[in-house]
């Protein structure tokens, strides 16, 4: 696929611009593709809605808003009503399995793959890694960007003195999504 | 949880090089040997009687428990001093981190202790600490320097806790060092706030 529209979607406070950010930095930057990033806010950032629109292409990008998400990465429960519907059939939504419940209104054929992200950040030490565990399981299903390149996105954006837990947080989340991707492949999902 | 970049070599000021790495299982016997050979005075200031052998196998599965992360220096096998970053696991200060350091007599001033501390330091952020603190005894003057060159400062002091062998009362004074600003920088990048306020 030449270009992959995303949609990071959460909660103010979640780090939910600074996922989409990491993603579309280690794609454009590490991985020499384009990318483009989109933000929006609820009336106020900490506690409201909050998304980023995230596009991935192989070739240079025209439109920067996503249209027709081809992956969610969801880690509220409004964030899932607002955004399962958009989903493209056969799409790909990625949530944050204690925070978001699923029910009918993924469109046909979509896949949906979860992740205890804010457990593992408490157990890492910070709640607030839970974006990095969330990009890190976003690398390790899709595929879509290298792991050298998430890892060089991560240390570029988070704080000096974080980085060792930013890194944890991020293999934890994709070591989970590389199995969670592994078992879907041997037919689980 | 296993520690990353382990073991690592660190030079004293003398020249000397030797190797730290984790306490693990298996260690009792060499911790034991260490703590016991150390001078009785020097053990008074320690909260735990570390020269029995329940002692070695509580502290063993404190650590497997992740209540503790502890370094161990060593030479040709022998442990030459051991550091250890104390965390609660539950109740209100899981956010604070207490560090506790010990060397052998003959391995002091060379910059050992400051090099442990300093890695205990590092660990304790890595797991996500806001705070860390340190006891120590007034007339411990080195142990004061050394921590306050790794940004500690006085935060309390409690008048005459603790006795020394020939029965004079001291101040244990509480050093602080308050790393919560490296996570406020961390908050302040997931508030999400607009992007170019990044």
């Amino acid at each position: 696929m030449s270009k992959t529209e995303i949609r990071v979607g959460g909660l103010g406070g979640q780090g939910v611009i600074l996922c989409g950010m990491i993603i579309g930095k280690a794609a454009a930057i590490h991985d020499d593709k384009h990318a483009t990033l989109i933000q929006a806010f609820g009336p106020e950032a900490r506690g409201s809605a909050c998304s980023a629109q995230v596009i991935v292409s192989e070739e240079e990008i025209g439109y920067p808003y996503v249209r027709r998400p081809d992956i969610l990465v969801l880690m509220s429960q409004d964030a899932y009503h607002q955004f399962a519907p958009e989903l493209r059939p056969g799409g790909l939504l990625l949530y944050e399995e204690e925070l978001v419940h699923l029910d009918g209104r993924l469109p046909a054929g979509a896949k949906a793959m979860g992740i205890p992200a804010t457990r593992f950040a408490e157990e890492l030490g910070r709640r607030l890694v839970l974006n990095i565990v969330m990009a890190g399981f976003f690398t390790g299903v899709t595929g879509l960007i290298t792991h050298e390149a998430i890892e060089k996105a991560v240390k570029d954006s988070v704080p000096k003195g974080t980085e060792d837990l930013n890194m944890r947080a991020l293999r934890r989340g994709l070591e989970y999504g590389r199995e969670a991707a592994a078992k879907a492949n041997e037919g689980g999902v | 949880m296993k520690l990353e970049g382990f073991p690592r070599t660190i030079h004293l000021r003398d020249g000397l090089t030797l190797s730290v790495r984790p306490t693990a299982q298996g260690d009792e016997a060499a911790l034991l040997h260490f703590y016991r050979e150390l001078p009785q005075e020097d053990r008074l200031f320690l909260k735990d009687d570390v020269t029995t052998e329940s002692w070695a196998e509580r502290f063993i599965r404190r650590i497997g428990r992740g209540e503790a992360t502890s370094l161990i220096a060593e030479l040709d096998g022998k442990v030459l001093a051991e550091a250890t970053l104390y965390r609660a696991t539950h109740g209100w200060s899981t956010h604070v981190g207490e560090v506790r350091v010990a060397v052998a007599r003959a391995y002091r001033r060379k910059g050992l202790a400051t090099a442990l501390a300093g890695l205990l330091v590092k660990l304790a952020t890595d797991q996500g600490a806001d705070k860390i603190i340190v006891e120590v005894v007034e007339n411990q003057v080195a142990a004061l320097r050394t921590f306050e060159k790794l940004g500690f400062h006085k935060e309390a002091v409690l008048r005459d806790h603790v006795k020394d062998r020939s029965g004079i009362r001291r101040d244990l004074l509480i050093l602080a060092n308050d790393v919560s600003h490296i996570w406020a920088a961390m908050e302040a990048l997931v508030a999400d706030t607009p992007l170019e306020e990044l």
